[in-house]
Formats: C-alpha cells, sequence, structure tokens
C-alpha cells in the first residue's frame, strides 16, 4: 500500500514536465484515463501506458512511476478476481477463455488509470493544485480545506504515533485478541486523538483570526497560474492525439488487436 | 482579570511574567479582540489599542494594529510553503498584487529568513517556523506585536535565537512588545519594563531592575535569574558602591566588576 | 541495571538516529540525557521500553534483551512520561486513569485501588479523583501523568523533557519528585535541555550530538565544559557563564549556588582592596 501512495506523493524535478501548468498536465492526465477508457484492446491500453512510461522517463520519475504499477498489483489481480467471479455468476455464463480475457482486460485498463494519475501527482506540488483550483474559480473554501488537509495531515500522523507510544508504554497491546477486544483497545488511542484534534482546531480558530481569515469576500493571490506558450502547444497536442483517438475508435474501421 | 489598569506607551518592551494560569495570555487577547470578541465571557471597562476601542472593532482590524503570535509552532502556520504564509493575512485583507510581494519581501528579510522562501513548511524546525508566524504577522506592519510564550516549544539555543529577533524587532524597528514568557533571563536585560501577574491582577510594574531588587518575585511564579541572587547576596556582604545598579545578564555584572577592577 | 551495547537506530527514512551508543547506568542513578533537538535523546528513550529496537546492537533492560520482550512487558520495569501528558487522557475520571495501566498490568483488584490511592496522594491530586482529567489545568495534567506512571511502581522512570512550559514552582516541586523516587531506589533518566534544572538537580549527565554521546559525566564537570556544551547548542548555566568569565578575578567555571558565588567574589574584591 505504501508503494502505491509513494507512487503518489510529489517528487521534486525541474523538468519541462514538472514546469507544465498543472492544469494542463490534469487535462493530459485525464485525456490518458478517457482513451483508456475508450479501449479495451491490449494494443491501445499498452500504448496508453508506453506514453505514459515516455512522460515519466522525461519528468525523471520513472523509478518512482514504475513502483505504484507494480504496488498496484495486488490490487489489479483482486479487482480480476472480482470481475471475473461476477461474470460467472451472470446466468448462462460459462468458464471460457473469453470471459478470462475480458477480465484480463479490464484489469489491464485499471493499470493505465492508475498509472496516468501517478504521473500528475508525481510532477505537480500540492501548492500548484492549490492555485490550479483557486483559477478555476473552485471557492476558496475548498481550496483552503484541500491545502489544509495536506498541511495537518502529516502532524496528525506524528500524533497518532505519539498517542500510540504513549498507551503502549501503558501496557495497552494492541495486536491481541479478537476483533471485539481489539477494537475496544483502540478507545485508547481514538480518544485522545479526537480531543488533541479539537484542541487543534480551536487554537489554529484563533490563529487565523489574527491573520484575517474571511475578512475581505474578494480575497487576492501573491501567486497565480500562468499559461505560456508551452503549456498551450502541450495543451493543442494533447487534444489533438485525443481526437484521433475517438476518430479511430468511433468512426474508422480500422481493426485493432 | 481583575481591576486591570494599564498604559503602555509606543516603543516599550513589555515582559507578562507570573505562574502558569495566572492572566497573562488572557490580558494578551484584550489587545487585539480576541476578547471579547472571539471569547464568550463578560468584559467590563474599556481596552483602548492605538487609539481603537477593542469592542467597537473587530479582531481582523485590530490585528493590523496588534499582531499575535502564538505558542505552538504548527498550529499558526497555514500555507504549504513559508512565502504563501507569509502572504496568508495580507491575501486575506485582499492587498494588491504587488503590495503583498514588497511586504513579504521586507517581512523575510527583517527576520532573516530569506532563504526559506520557497520551503516547505513541513520541513522548518521549530525555531525556524516561530520566525515564519512572526513574519507572517510583520506583513500587516503592526505598531504592536503580541506574543504568547513564543519560544515554549524551543531548545534554548533557537529560543535565544528568537529573542534576539524580537529584540531587534523592538530596537531597530520601533516595534512595541509585550511577550508573555517564562524564561526570563535572556529577555530582563532589554525589557523596559515587566508586569508580575497573579490571579488575574497586576501585583507588580515597573523596571525590571528595580521591580527585581526591591521585591521577592519568586511566590508569584517569576524566575530570578540566577545572577540577580548572586547579586543580592554580594549586596548583604559588601557596600553598594561594588554594585550601583542591579545586572540583568552575565555580561552587564561581568562589566560592572570590571570597571571597578581598573578603578 | 540499563545496558546499551553498541546501539544504533536508523529511521525507515533512511536517517540515523543514534549511532554506536554505548552506555550504563546502574540501579538507583540520576541520569540526564542532553542535547539538542534532533540529537537523539527521544530516540534513546524510546529503546528502553522497547517502543524502538536497535537496528544494530542491543539493548538490556536488568539482563533482558529488548528486541525478545514486548513494549508492554518491558513497561512493566521502565515508566516513560512523554512530553505531552494529554496524549495520554481518555477515562471519565482521573481515578479510571490511573487504574488503567494496572489493569493492564494484571494488578489484582485491591492493590489497585491502593496504588491509585497512593499515587493521588503522592501527587496532591486527591480532590480531583472523580474529575475528569480534560478539565484539569496544564500543571495538573503534568502531576496525572506522573501519577499514572508511578502508580504501578517501575523501577525505572524515563521523562522526557518534564520543564516544558512551566513555570518555577512546577519546576521546584518536579526537582522534588524526582528525589523522592530517587530515594524510594528508583532509577530516573530525564531528557531535558533545560540547563538550569538539570543544575539544580546535578545528576550524572550524558550530553548528545547528532546521535552520539560526546560527553559521561557528573553535572560539576560537564556543566563547566563551556566548550562541549556550545558545539550541542546548549547554553550554560548562567552561574557557570559568569563565574568563566570572571576569569579576571581569579575565578573558574564552576557549578555551585548564587551565596557561594556571591562569598568567592567577595573575598576577592576584598584582597584586591587590601593589596591596592
Amino acid at each position: 500500500m505504501s508503494t502505491i501512495l509513494r507512487g503518489l506523493q510529489f517528487y521534486p524535478g525541474k523538468t519541462i514536465i514538472h514546469k507544465l501548468d498543472p492544469r494542463v498536465k490534469l487535462v493530459i492526465s485525464l485525456l490518458l484515463m478517457a482513451t483508456a477508457a475508450l479501449y479495451l484492446e491490449v494494443t491501445i491500453i499498452t500504448i496508453v501506458i508506453v506514453v505514459e512510461a515516455l512522460l515519466s522517463i522525461v519528468a525523471k520519475v520513472f523509478s518512482r512511476w514504475a513502483r505504484t504499477v507494480y504496488g498496484a498489483a495486488p490490487l489489479i489481480i483482486l479487482v480480476f478476481i472480482a470481475n471475473f467471479l461476477f461474470k460467472l455468476s451472470m446466468p448462462g455464463q460459462s468458464l471460457s477463455f473469453q470471459s478470462i480475457y475480458e477480465s484480463l482486460q479490464l484489469a489491464y485498463r485499471l493499470v493505465a488509470f492508475l498509472a496516468s494519475f501517478s504521473i500528475f501527482f508525481l510532477t505537480t506540488t500540492p501548492e500548484e493544485l492549490g492555485m490550479a483550483l483557486t483559477k478555476m474559480k473552485v471557492p476558496y473554501m475548498y481550496t483552503f480545506a484541500f491545502i489544509s488537509a495536506i498541511r495537518f495531515t502529516p502532524i496528525l500522523a506524528e500524533e497518532l504515533q505519539s498517542i500510540v507510544d504513549a498507551q503502549r508504554s501503558r501496557g495497552l497491546e494492541l495486536e491481541k485478541g479478537n476483533i471485539i477486544t481489539r477494537l475496544r483497545r483502540y478507545i485508547p488511542i481514538l480518544v485522545p486523538l479526537m480531543v488533541n484534534v479539537l484542541r487543534r482546531s480551536y487554537e489554529l480558530a484563533e490563529a487565523i483570526e489574527v491573520k484575517c481569515f474571511g475578512a475581505k469576500k474578494n480575497r487576492t493571490y501573491l501567486r497565480e497560474l500562468k499559461m505560456t506558450t508551452k503549456d498551450w502547444i502541450t495543451l493543442s497536442a494533447s487534444i489533438t492525439l485525443f481526437t484521433v483517438a475517438i476518430y479511430i475508435r468511433y468512426f474508422s474501421r480500422i481493426s485493432i488487436p | 482579570m481583575r481591576e486591570v489598569n494599564l498604559e503602555i506607551n509606543e516603543g516599550e518592551f513589555v515582559v507578562l511574567a507570573g505562574r502558569s494560569g495566572c492572566g497573562k495570555s488572557t490580558l494578551l487577547r484584550c489587545f487585539n479582540g480576541l476578547i471579547p470578541h472571539f471569547y464568550d465571557g463578560e468584559m467590563v471597562g474599556k481596552v483602548e489599542v492605538c487609539g481603537l476601542d477593542t469592542r467597537q472593532h473587530p479582531p481582523y482590524i485590530l490585528s493590523q494594529y496588534a499582531g499575535m503570535v502564538f505558542q505552538n509552532p504548527d498550529n499558526q502556520l497555514f500555507a504549504l510553503t513559508v512565502e504563501a504564509d507569509v502572504a496568508f493575512a495580507l491575501e486575506n485583507l485582499s492587498f494588491p498584487r504587488d503590495e503583498i510581494k514588497e511586504r513579504v519581501d521586507q517581512a523575510l528579510k527583517i527576520m532573516g529568513i530569506e532563504e526559506l522562501r520557497d520551503k516547505s513548511t513541513l520541513e522548518l524546525s521549530g525555531g525556524q517556523k516561530q520566525k515564519v508566524a512572526i513574519a507572517s504577522i510583520l506583513a500587516m506592519h503592526p505598531k504592536i506585536l503580541l506574543l504568547d510564550e513564543p519560544t515554549s516549544s524551543l531548545d534554548p539555543f533557537s529560543a535565544k535565537q528568537l529573542i534576539d529577533t524580537i529584540i531587534s524587532l523592538n530596537q531597530k524597528h520601533r516595534i512595541t512588545i509585550l511577550i508573555a514568557e517564562h524564561r526570563l533571563e535572556m529577555l530582563l536585560p532589554y525589557a523596559s519594563r515587566i508586569i508580575i501577574i497573579d490571579n488575574g491582577r497586576i501585583v507588580l510594574d515597573g523596571n525590571p531592575r528595580e521591580i527585581l531588587e526591591k521585591y521577592d518575585v519568586i511566590p508569584y511564579g517569576v524566575s530570578v535569574p540566577r545572577i540577580v541572587k548572586v547579586v543580592m547576596h554580594l549586596k548583604k556582604t559588601l557596600n553598594n558602591s561594588l554594585i550601583p545598579w542591579t545586572p540583568l545578564s552575565v555580561e552587564e555584572f561581568v562589566d560592572i566588576i570590571r570597571r571597578w577592577e581598573e578603578k | 541495571m540499563i545496558i546499551f551495547e553498541n546501539v544504533e537506530y536508523v529511521y525507515p527514512n533512511g536517517f540515523k538516529a543514534l549511532n554506536r551508543i554505548n552506555l550504563e547506568v546502574n540501579s538507583g542513578e540520576v541520569v540526564a540525557l542532553m542535547g539538542e533537538n534532533g540529537a537523539g535523546k527521544t530516540t534513546l528513550l524510546k529503546h528502553l521500553n522497547g517502543l524502538l529496537k536497535p537496528t544494530s546492537g542491543r539493548v538490556l533492560i536488568d539482563g533482558v534483551d529488548t528486541r525478545h520482550s514486548t513494549v508492554a512487558s518491558l513497561s512493566r520495569k521502565v515508566g516513560i512520561v512523554f512530553q505531552n501528558a494529554e496524549d495520554m487522557f481518555f477515562s471519565p475520571t482521573i481515578q479510571e486513569e490511573i487504574a488503567f495501566a494496572l489493569n493492564n498490568f494484571h494488578f489484582p483488584g485491591d492493590v489497585i485501588r491502593k496504588r491509585v490511592d497512593w499515587a493521588l496522594k503522592f501527587m496532591e491530586l486527591e480532590e480531583y479523583r472523580e474529575k475528569s482529567p480534560f478539565l484539569l489545568s496544564g500543571g495538573e495534567k503534568k502531576r496525572l501523568a506522573l501519577a499514572i506512571i508511578l502508580a504501578w511502581s517501575p523501577d525505572i522512570v524515563a521523562l522526557d523533557e518534564p520543564t516544558v512550559g512551566q513555570d518555577i514552582l512546577q519546576k521546584e516541586k518536579m526537582i522534588q519528585i524526582i528525589r523522592q523516587a530517587n530515594q524510594q531506589g528508583k532509577t530516573i533518566i530525564i531528557s531535558s535541555h533545560d540547563v538550569e534544572f538539570i543544575a539544580e538537580l546535578k545528576p550524572r549527565i550524558i550530553l548528545m550530538s547528532k546521535g552520539r554521546i560526546v560527553r559521561d559525566g557528573p553535572s560539576e564537570e560537564v556543566l563547566t565544559d563551556i566548550s562541549i556544551l556550545q558545539e550541542c547548542r546548549l547554553l550554560p548555566p548562567q552561574i557557570v557563564s559568569l563565574t568563566s568569565k570572571l576569569d579576571f578575578l581569579g575565578l573558574k567555571p564552576k557549578l555551585a549556588r548564587p551565596e557561594e558565588v556571591a562569598n568567592e567574589i567577595a573575598r576577592r574584591v576584598r584582597h584586591l582592596v587590601n593589596y591596592s
């Protein structure tokens, strides 16, 4: 699980991919996903994945990207099995090569989905994400909530560890017992955590008050996203390619393996 | 708070001292409108800050005159980068972009943290976080800086660095300082005034040297710097001409003795 | 008896927090771990009850290797009072809070009652017995944290930064409690960067810097070695600073009480007066 998470975390770099406007990167990720959604054919999906791999190489995050894909293997297998069993449970279906293959295709497509978002998150800082949301006219409240989540999650994680340490030091054994007794043993973890979160919220509310949060309706911003020529070119190229993909899918008679 | 009467002039460096729970933090919050606007309770009397009645103005106005820095470094940083955090308050106040940029640059410079500009707030040390916190308040150009035990969670070295910066804010930039602290040895030599609070009441108010000379402040939970204790004992054994005034730091003490020795 | 043999600890992110730590603490000693934030003090403390296990080397608590023990069983012997007391409160009343650990350690019911009573008395919290731990003041919460650990009477008591945010009266109380616990035969380990507090207590000092022990000795020696204190980003106690700067009077850096220093200065001053 942590390898998947690692592949979704920002990895600093100065490549052209990193420098692209986050909105462009978001669009590219979405287009790649959409392309994968249009097709089940293994060749196309493979092409999509190869494109993503190439992007990750340019962004110098290949190993991390590959690790996400690798780390997602258990998930992929799970999806495959689930889908296959679901197919079998349908009336009139039998164990055939065709149904196995279809389930495989579905699972394989999931790889393309995951991989495309991995690129986005690996090369975009949370701040850029925040700025993208602002530029897209998302109300500030939501952007702020998003940024706060990123800002405070590591702190809460540390706090949780602190609490677990303190309670274990009082003889609390979390590993022992059956499901029911184990759940009860988490009370000494959850209560202090909630209290901590509540207290922290109070202090944060004070601090944000003295920083004039909500004082004016038209909030201004120090930094703003601006599309450069490179951004526009990349964007148009991606849209063009996507249009070609749609065309091939719906309007041409080319058959694809 | 009980029957508090107080007047603080521009440029003063005031230390608020007293045991935990004596009312120092409450008093500080009277100066930026958190009391009465943020907290429930009853307030009797009037507080005027830079001519503004705190009952008539919301915290976001008063905070531009009296900025506040809190104890916990993490619970007052909101953005993901240092620059974004220093700009935060100004953005909330709808300042135009170039003015925000200018003020942010200035604040980072005054606090000596320009090299931290693009750093993630998650990577900073405690001392660095507190400096960012102060910078983000300085960006509003307040005349007064209210500090509620800002060095509590810092190690002595970082604490000294932070206090030195606060002192220079007062001496170089003429910012009025009101600081509640337990760690008095580093502050007292530079403070123009100490106010000792006990049970919500001001029990002592004056020049730190005079107060420490004349009164026993330990029952009020105020720590007396060790050297002051040495001085007290010296005065008992020798005559007063050796130590004409109470030194509050090691440097002052050594200086007095050296001068005497030269004579 | 605590033994650290060539202990190294590397955090999962690759940071080496402890580097070849060799340490022996005997029963009944009072030891202070000092050093700046990040020097490895808390990491070392967590090795005492197995919360962290060395990535190389071993830690022996009364002969028991911590790698082969559970945190629960080690905690019976080693009580750690962490910095944030609030991190452990979850019970409706203080006495239940104190009883929690005693229950975990399988103390019989009547013993639990006695121990809770004793702990409440010792830490002067009797009047708050039925009170919610969340409604206590900051100082009272700290006392409760101590009561909780002392209730099960561990042989070794470790305190992580016990004086943060405390006023002088609370600190004096803390010193009393530490001395009392030590008199009862407990080994005390304190992690602190409060030099004045440690100077008052005068324990054996283990000075750490960047994961290593750079000095291990009595307070009188370590707290007067100004250069090594500075290396570890610690400020010497004021008295030491003063005496070292009065070298022109013939004074040497010393850890002494204010009266003693005053008398020493007075003597030298009279000496000079007589000479001139």
